[in-house]
């Protein structure tokens, strides 16, 4: 288990990145945390032929609140996600899901730009960004471009990143709602998680549901956003009937794929259970609080 | 498209406070580098895909795998190892606190385990043992059910706060 | 617990601690050795398939590759394993060091690369084109028994590679005149052993000598020397196998495998060291795998639950080759099945399949299954009865007026306690109060479960074990001890430890049997110059055979070194003479009294100063001594485990987990209890998490520590651990052995935790792994007949 031979760049800015990712265009990965890409490369299921190192370039580990956005620089870590007070005031979502990726050593290289582009379906952090609809920024040989992160994930490990480019950045729109739960089932603490679902919404002062936002992990080859169910929920009391009800909704919404190994009925079933346990996790941390 | 090149870098490393030149390829995982050409063997290599930690080390004084990282990566970093820990007469709080609590057996498992803590417990000096096992989680150990190293990390966190003689 | 040791049973911290906390421990790949050439192997990515093509050309030519080595080269530098005890009913098998015309399983390596690096080795492994044609693969045992299967092994007839049955007393009468015939069944997947340390070697041919040195982490040295030596054309005294330290093995690490001896014959063919270290990949596909049976019981009972007789049927799925007789395992666990209850009338049918998936072997409890087929046989006849569990066992466990019992089988039980440890763990866990709850919490839509489970845990095989059951080896151990001239004390023996951390307990049956302190004395394991030949560690056999064998060798040394001093003391004899903690005691009125005389005086005596010795002793104080403990020794515990079942998602969580355990006497209370608690976590890990995968043309889904889940601490509980030791009144102090019957419980207690919470569900857990959607399925099917129970 060696990695097949490469060039190795160490470009010093992003300019550099850029035109060092151009010139060699389907031949060269970007490596950030190499969390996810390390395991590739060691198995040689990934071989380019050059590897630009992006982790010099630590403008992009930053975050930057304003009034309607959180931007996330691409190498920012998911352990800085985790603790930075700004994420846990601005989107505790945001910093509960970071923390929850992986392990405590692997949160200290891994990085938001690197999840994003590894695409892996049941992985947190582009959960979070397609629920919150977040916008990623991408630099590129022609300048920068922002892309939906709905749009951006086409499909496992596939996404709308072309020669020469890379993303710079992730805004995530605020303010979002005030109550919020990340849940998530593994089989393994640590483990990508078979579903997993992010919630975020706010009750109006009669306690109805408004700014609802859900979306499932793990259930299709991309994060989804089920915007059909956040209709369906906007307007009702976060009771149990309700809650029970988008459950029941979600899980007829989805079509997770069917394997011998894990069945699409028991994702169906997660996906129920764990959009009530969300629910109510959200409801519960709001007033314990 | 252009062939990766295969010729050997030289490469100055960090390690344990002490720069060390060497020559290898692009490709040669920091792991096998600290093993092979600088002969700090106390870095295991237990699976080279990221999960069992047996290879953790210290980059910038932070936990990572050695053997997800390129040795070429690590020029103008700060890289630590098992061997700067502690020594046999002279064990760390945690080593000892292991040693007393028979947190090892088969031993392969625990340099990156002493590693990864050496580090936490100066983020976090009072954790729970609930803390404690999630850090720990990415850390395999095949050996011990993992309890006794439960109980020597909080053990060492004590002693480390000066509760605990 | 016999008293009066004095280093026997202390709490001593481990000798090997120092140097492997801080990482200066020498395991295999930290030996250095300059020059060593590197190997990768081409492995079969097909499950069954014919070699039709090896072509190696563009591999030689590529950078730093000196050399391509296939299956008929191989046969030209080793022998042939052939395999034939002669066990009735067992087929004669026989491979080569390399597949030559077929492969046998997804991973089987079929060529081997040499390089002057593992990196340039592997670029050159992946340009070896192999051209296959594919077979039909065998995946189950299902399809290695179907009328028209491929064969596995075109040798034999058919993929039935062992077949034995027994039948002892009537259990047909038994059946006839029943209350109850209480049928069940049992399902164990494959398991690997995934040690932290992967497999590897570094063999070392030095020509001029015509020796090979072999430096190999493995459990038995000299066996694997006799083995080595003779696959290669070569005597014992031209091979030196060193084992450094071992980052684990559990039962991985005993056989020669054909990778290792690959690795020792290409060392000899190039005149060059050559070093192999597998890869994680490589160690979950095809080092070894276990545990993949399938089993049936009959139990004829009366009404009260008491057992009348026993009939069982195991299948073991034994993988593609053997490399150990295939009914090695499966028929330990025939043999022992009864166990902790006194059944005489018993029958058993064991048949061991060929099929297209990894080799099997001994893993740590290789008879792990025994436990949970024989107490979940005990809950189901609680179940059919609707009797109390424990009442059940009650009825049947073995008490102390029943010992020394002989089981069905022949074995002799004695100086158990499996009617005590019963007894302790359900006061612990308190099953009353466990019974109260566990309807409270069912009233409120939470599913809790207790589970029980008495394991009789055979630790050490003696020679008399292996001649009745027509295995050639012997059980035998062998030490020496040696006083060195400064009275500090050396001493060796045939074991290799693997991770337990032999060197303090067996340092203390040396210090106890001398009159030392285990401080002063260091034991030397692994390298076969240096040791004696002995069986090596497998099973449970290191505390009896291995503490046994040392500490009646250092009783040896005891006699001679007080004769001496008697003498030096001007005594007769040394019959009011002891030593304690290295210093000479003479009984003087009612009081042990130290008189100034030190073993180093002694020794010094002995090496320097021979001419004054008494007449008939020799000078030195060099002592060996060989043991061979009975048929078998035996070590019990029962545990007990509180689950919880999370209905939604299937999840398992473990609220409480206990064990009371007899082994006999402790060398080292520390070291048993990390070994309980390491083996109890390997067996629940194995229930819930663990799984080999094949999928049905054989390709394997499981080689990555991301798909083989081994437990992170978040999934084990805490152990508590009950202490009811019993001596062994036939071994040297009343060692018993143990470190395997943690697995055995915790499979078993587990899977009946499990079923008990799940009972008002109608769900009985047949089948393991735990895994949260097999829990859901079987949840799913149950559904109507649960809604069924309801309504009626």
């Amino acid at each position: 288990m060696k990695p097949a031979p490469f060039t190795y760049h160490r470009p010093a800015s992003l300019a550099e990145a850029l035109t060092l990712l151009l010139r060699h265009g389907p031949a060269a990965k970007p490596l950030a945390g190499g969390q996810s890409l390390g395991p590739m490369l060691n198995m040689r299921l990934a071989r380019p032929a050059h590897l630009v190192d992006l982790n010099d370039l630590i403008e992009l580990d930053s975050l930057r609140v304003t009034e309607d956005t959180l931007e996330v620089g691409a190498l920012t870590r998911h352990h800085r996600l985790a603790n930075a007070p700004e994420v846990q005031r601005s989107l505790p979502l945001l910093g509960a899901a970071a923390a929850s990726i992986g392990h405590y050593t692997i949160r200290q290289r891994g990085t938001i730009g690197g999840s994003l582009a590894h695409a892996d379906p049941a992985a947190q952090l582009p959960l979070i960004a397609v629920t919150l609809g977040a916008t990623l920024v991408i630099s590129g040989p022609d300048g920068s471009r922002e892309i939906a992160a709905a749009d951006f994930l086409q499909s496992i490990m596939t996404v709308d990143l072309r020669d020469g480019e890379l993303i710079t950045a992730v805004r995530f729109p605020l303010p979002v709602g005030d109550l919020w739960a990340y849940e998530a089932f593994s089989r393994r603490h640590g483990d990508f998680a078979l579903v997993s679902v992010a919630l975020s919404f706010s009750r109006d002062a009669e306690g109805k549901i408004v700014a609802l936002r859900l979306g499932l992990g793990g259930v299709d080859t991309v994060p989804l956003r089920l915007p059909e169910i956040e209709a369906r929920g906007q307007g009702r009391l976060a009771d149990e009937n309700t809650i029970r009800d988008l459950a029941i909704a979600t899980a007829t919404a989805i079509a997770p794929e069917d394997s011998e190994q894990v069945p699409a009925v028991y994702r169906r079933e997660l996906a129920e259970t764990l959009v009530v346990r969300a629910f109510k996790a959200a409801v519960n941390r709001e007033e314990g609080a | 498209m252009s062939a990766p090149t295969q010729d050997p870098l030289t490469l100055s490393l960090s390690v344990n406070g002490e720069t060390h030149e060497v020559r290898v390829p692009a490709r040669k995982l920091l792991s096998d580098v600290l093993r092979d050409d600088i002969g700090l063997t106390g870095t295991h290599v237990g699976c080279e895909h990221g999960v069992c930690g047996a290879c953790t080390i210290l980059i910038d004084g932070r936990p990572a795998r050695a053997c997800l990282t390129f040795a070429v990566q690590m020029e103008g970093h700060e890289v630590t190892t098992i061997e700067a820990v502690g020594r046999p007469d002279t064990l760390s709080a945690l080593q000892q606190a292991l040693h007393e609590e028979h947190g090892l057996q088969c031993g392969f498992c625990t340099p990156g385990i002493v590693v990864t803590f050496e580090h936490y417990l100066r983020e976090n000096t009072n954790p729970t043992a609930e803390d404690v096992r999630d850090v720990l989680s990415g850390n395999l150990c095949r050996c011990t059910g993992y309890q006794n190293i439960v109980v020597a990390v909080l053990k060492a966190a004590a002693r480390m706060r000066g509760e605990l003689a | 617990m016999s008293d009066g040791f004095t280093e026997i049973g202390r709490a001593l911290p481990r000798k090997e601690d120092r140097r492997l906390v801080t990482g200066r421990g020498r395991y295999l790949d930290d030996l250095a050795s300059p020059g060593a050439l590197h190997v990768s192997f081409v492995r079969s990515p097909h499950a069954h398939a014919r070699i039709l093509e090896i072509d190696s050309a563009e591999a030689a030519e590529m950078p730093g590759v000196v050399g391509v080595f296939t299956g008929r080269d191989l046969d030209h530098m080793t022998t042939r394993l052939r395999l034939a005890p002669p066990i009735e009913g067992l087929q004669p098998t026989e491979l080569t060091t390399l597949p030559i015309n077929k492969v046998r399983f997804h991973g089987d390596p079929v060529a081997c690369v040499v390089a002057t690096d593992r990196y340039l080795a592997e670029d050159a492994a992946e340009c070896v084109t192999v051209e296959y044609e594919q077979l039909r693969a065998v995946t189950s045992i299902a399809e290695a028994f179907a009328p028209d299967a491929a064969l596995v092994d075109d040798s034999l007839s058919s993929n039935l590679v062992s077949h034995q049955t027994l039948s002892v007393g009537d259990p047909a009468a038994r059946r006839a005149e029943a209350h109850r015939v209480v049928e069940a069944r049992f399902a164990l997947h494959r398991h690997t052993h995934v040690p932290l340390e992967t497999r590897g070697c570094l063999a070392d041919w030095d020509d001029g000598r015509a020796h090979l040195n072999m430096h190999i982490g493995n459990q038995v040295p000299h066996p694997l020397r006799s083995q080595l030596a003779s696959r290669l054309g070569l005597s014992e005294s031209q091979v030196t196998v060193m084992s450094p330290d071992v980052g684990g093995a559990f039962g991985q690490k005993i056989a020669l495998y054909r990778e290792e001896l690959t690795v020792a014959a290409l060392s000899r063919h190039l005149c060059r060291p050559v070093r192999w270290r597998e890869d994680r990949m490589e160690n979950l596909m095809s080092a070894a795998h276990a545990r993949e049976y399938e089993c049936r019981t009959r139990t004829s009972v009366s009404e009260t639950g008491r057992i009348l007789g026993l009939e069982l049927e195991i299948d073991e799925d034994f993988g593609g080759y053997c490399f150990y007789p295939a009914n090695y395992m499966a028929r330990v666990i025939a043999l022992i099945m009864t166990g902790p209850y006194r059944i005489q009338d018993y029958a058993y049918e064991v048949r061991v399949a060929l099929t297209n998936k990894c080799g099997a072997g001994p893993m740590r409890a290789p008879m792990a299954i025994t436990s949970w087929v024989m107490e979940g046989t005990i809950d189901a006849i609680a179940r059919d009865l609707e009797l109390d569990p424990v009442e059940v066992r009650r009825v049947n466990a073995l008490g102390p007026e029943d010992l020394p019992y002989k089981m069905p089988t022949g074995e002799i039980l004695e100086d158990v306690t499996p009617r005590e440890t019963l007894e302790m763990a359900v006061a612990a866990i308190d099953v009353a109060a466990f019974r109260e709850r566990q309807t409270q919490a069912r009233s409120e839509g939470r599913y809790l479960g207790l589970g029980l489970c008495t394991v009789i845990e055979s630790t050490t095989y003696g020679s008399e074990f292996y001649k009745s059951a027509g295995i050639p080896g012997s059980g035998h151990e062998s030490a020496w001890v040696r006083i060195e001239p400064s009275g500090v004390v050396n001493a060796s023996v045939g074991l290799m430890g693997t991770g337990q951390g032999y060197e303090s307990p067996l340092s203390q049956a040396v210090a106890e049997g001398l009159g030392v302190r285990s401080e002063d004395v260091t034991v030397h394991m692994g390298n076969t110059d240096i040791a004696p030949y002995g069986m090596g560690s497998r099973g449970g056999r290191g505390a009896t055979a291995g503490g046994g064998t040392l500490y009646l060798c250092a009783l040896k040394a005891r006699e001679r070194v007080l004769a001496i001093a008697a003498s030096m003391l001007d005594l007769n004899d040394a019959g009011g003479l002891r030593m304690r903690a290295g210093q000479i005691e003479r009984m003087i009125g009612d009081d042990w009294q130290k008189v100034g005389l030190a073993l180093t005086d002694v020794a010094r005596r002995a090496y320097l100063d021979p001419l004054v010795l008494p007449e008939g002793i020799p000078p030195g104080l060099d002592f060996s001594q060989s043991y061979d403990p009975p048929a078998m020794t035996y070590s019990n515990s029962t545990h007990a485990c509180e689950v919880e079942v999370d209905l939604q998602t299937g999840a398992i969580s473990i609220d409480r987990y206990l064990v009371a355990e007899d082994s006999g006497t402790i060398l080292n209370p520390i070291v048993v209890s990390g070994q309980q608690q390491g083996a109890i976590a390997m067996g629940l890990s194995g229930a819930l998490l663990e799984q080999v995968v094949y999928d049905s043309s054989g390709q394997n889904l499981s080689a990555t520590l991301a798909d083989y889940l081994v437990a992170s601490p978040n999934e084990l509980p805490e152990f508590e651990i009950l202490h009811h030791h019993t001596p062994n009144r036939r071994t040297p102090a009343g060692i018993k052995g143990m470190a395997e019957g943690g697995v055995m419980g915790a499979i078993g207690v587990i899977a009946n935790a499990v079923s008990d919470a799940l009972a008002p569900r109608g769900v009985t857990i047949k089948r393991l792994p735990l895994t949260p959607q097999s829990i859901r399925a079987l949840l799913r099917e149950a559904a109507p007949s649960s809604m069924k129970r309801t309504q009626s």
